[in-house]
C-alpha cells in the first residue's frame, strides 16, 4: 500500500514537474526561451493573437514619467495612487489592477528620483505579487536596498521594469492572460492619468500628441480585454469604462506625412532619423475630455477596494 | 523501494531549478542592459534563442512587436552570449517594410546598437537573427535616449 502511495506521488510529482516547464529547446550554460521562433519566410499578416502579442508588449512604466521628467515638470506626489488599505484587496481582479497602477507610480518615483518615497509602494507591490503568486519575480529586498542607497538608479530601473516584464511573461504563459491583461491596464490608466493630468496644467504640444496617440494603443488594449468580458461583473464593468475612454477619443485623428529617412554612422552607432510623420489632430476640449473619463476611471479603479 | 521512489520524487522537485540557468541568464541580460552608456532609459528586452538555420531552409528568425512613440530616440543593443556560433542582428520593420538594420548588407559591417529617432508612432516589429543563420542566443535590449 505504502509503495503504491509513493509510486502514485512519484508519478503525480513527474506530471507537475513535466507540466510547469516551458516547452522549449533544451539548453546549456545561458538560456532563454525559444518562444516565437519562426522561419522568416513564414511570417505573414499579423493574427488577432498576434495583435494580443502587441498588446501585451506595448506596456512600459516608465515611458511617460521620462517623458514628463524630460520636459522638466515637478515631481507631483498628489499624482501617486494611495498605498493605504491596500491589504484590503481581496480578488485577483483588484490586485492585478492596483500591481499595474502602481507599477506605473513606481516608475514615477524612481524616474523622478525620489526612491526613498518608493519604498511603501515597493512593499505594497510585493503583497500584491505574492498574493497573485508572482512574488518571486519581484525582488522586494534588492529593489528597497537600491532605492534606499539612492546608488544606481540604472540598476534600479532596470530591475523593477524588469520585475513587470517578467511577471506579465509569467503569466501569458501559464493561461493567465487575463489577469496581465489587467495588469497592463492597470499600467496604461495610470500612465493616462499622469499625463492628462499633467496636461491640463502645463500644455505642451509633444505632451498632447503622446494623449492623442493613446488612441490608437486604447484600441489594442480593447482587444485584449474584450474576451474576458463575461468572465465577472469586474471585468465587464472594466471593459465599460475602458470603452467610455475610447469614445472620448471618437474625433480624435491621427494622419500621417510622408518622408523619406536619413541614415548615418554617428560614433560608430548606426543612426536612423524617420522623416515619415504621424500627426495628432485633438483640441483642447477634447483633450479635457478625455482626461475627465480617463481621471474618472482611475479613481474608480483605486477606490473599488 | 519506499525510498527510491522518495529520493526520485525529490530529484524531479528540483530538476528545473537545477537545470534552467535563470540566474546566469538574468545576470548576462542585466549586464547587456547596463553596458548601455548614459543617458539612456531601459524599456525592454528581447531573449533570444534560435536554431541554426536548415541546409534548404530560411534562417530562422524570433520577431516582437512594439509601439515606438514620436519624438522619442531610441536605442536597440545586442549582445550574444559566448555560447553563440553566429552574431546577433536586429532589423526593425514598419509594415513590412525594412527601416534599419544592425548588419550594413553592402559592407558586411555589423554595429552592436543602432539609434532610432521615431517620427511616426506606430506599431513596429523587431525582427532578430543570427548572422548567416548560425545557431545562438542573445538578448535585444531597447532604451529610449534621453
Amino acid at each position: 500500500m505504502t509503495g503504491t502511495i509513493s509510486k502514485l506521488l512519484a508519478v503525480i510529482l513527474l506530471i507537475f514537474v513535466c507540466s510547469c516547464r516551458n516547452s522549449n529547446t533544451g539548453h546549456v550554460g545561458i538560456g532563454f526561451p525559444a518562444a516565437d521562433s519562426l522561419p522568416a519566410g513564414e511570417v505573414a499578416e499579423l493574427s488577432y493573437e498576434a495583435v494580443t502579442d502587441i498588446v501585451q508588449n506595448m506596456a512600459s512604466p516608465v515611458e511617460i514619467s521620462s517623458i514628463l521628467q524630460e520636459m522638466q515638470i515637478p515631481f507631483t506626489a498628489e499624482y501617486l495612487a494611495p498605498t493605504q488599505e491596500s491589504d484590503r484587496l481581496t480578488s485577483n481582479f483588484q490586485k492585478a489592477v492596483m500591481l499595474g497602477i502602481y507599477g506605473a507610480d513606481l516608475g514615477y518615483l524612481n524616474i523622478y528620483g525620489k526612491t526613498g518615497n518608493s519604498v511603501e509602494v515597493l512593499s505594497t507591490i510585493k503583497k500584491l505579487a505574492d498574493g497573485l503568486g508572482v512574488g518571486r519575480y519581484f525582488d522586494f529586498e534588492t529593489l528597497r536596498r537600491l532605492s534606499v542607497n539612492k546608488s544606481n538608479l540604472d540598476s534600479l530601473l532596470f530591475m523593477s521594469v524588469n520585475s513587470y516584464n517578467q511577471i506579465d511573461e509569467f503569466l501569458r504563459e501559464n493561461d493567465r492572460a487575463s489577469v496581465s491583461a489587467l495588469m497592463i491596464a492597470g499600467i496604461w490608466i495610470e500612465g493616462q492619468y499622469l499625463a492628462t493630468q499633467v496636461a491640463l496644467v502645463h500644455p505642451d504640444r509633444i505632451l498632447t500628441d503622446r494623449i492623442g496617440e493613446q488612441k490608437m494603443i486604447l484600441g489594442d488594449l480593447l482587444m485584449l480585454l474584450r474576451p474576458y468580458r463575461e468572465s465577472s461583473a469586474e471585468y465587464n464593468s472594466l471593459c465599460n469604462m475602458m470603452e467610455g475612454i475610447n469614445k472620448a477619443y471618437h474625433d480624435v485623428h491621427i494622419s500621417y506625412r510622408l518622408g523619406e529617412p536619413e541614415t548615418a554612422e554617428q560614433d560608430g552607432r548606426l543612426v536612423m532619423v524617420q522623416h515619415e510623420e504621424s500627426i495628432v489632430e485633438m483640441n483642447v476640449s477634447q483633450l479635457e475630455e478625455i482626461a475627465g473619463v480617463s481621471e474618472e476611471v482611475r479613481n474608480k479603479l483605486i477606490s473599488d477596494r | 523501494m519506499k525510498c527510491r521512489f522518495m529520493i526520485i520524487s525529490v530529484i524531479l522537485v528540483f530538476l528545473p531549478f537545477i537545470t534552467t540557468g535563470q540566474p546566469a541568464a538574468e545576470e548576462f541580460v542585466s549586464n547587456c542592459v547596463l553596458a548601455a552608456g548614459n543617458n539612456t532609459t531601459y524599456l525592454k528586452d528581447f531573449r533570444v534563442q534560435l536554431p541554426k538555420a536548415g541546409p534548404d531552409a530560411t534562417a530562422p528568425v524570433y520577431k516582437a512587436n512594439m509601439y515606438l512613440m514620436k519624438n522619442i530616440k531610441y536605442r536597440f543593443s545586442v549582445c550574444e552570449t559566448p555560447e553563440s556560433a553566429g552574431e546577433l542582428i536586429i532589423t526593425i520593420y514598419d509594415q513590412n517594410k525594412e527601416l534599419i538594420c544592425s548588419l550594413d548588407k553592402s559592407t558586411g559591417k555589423k554595429y552592436n546598437s543602432i539609434d532610432f529617432v521615431c517620427n511616426k508612432t506606430g506599431l513596429y516589429t523587431l525582427w532578430y537573427d543570427f548572422l548567416n543563420g548560425e545557431q545562438g542566443s542573445g538578448v535585444g535590449v531597447v532604451y529610449m535616449i534621453k
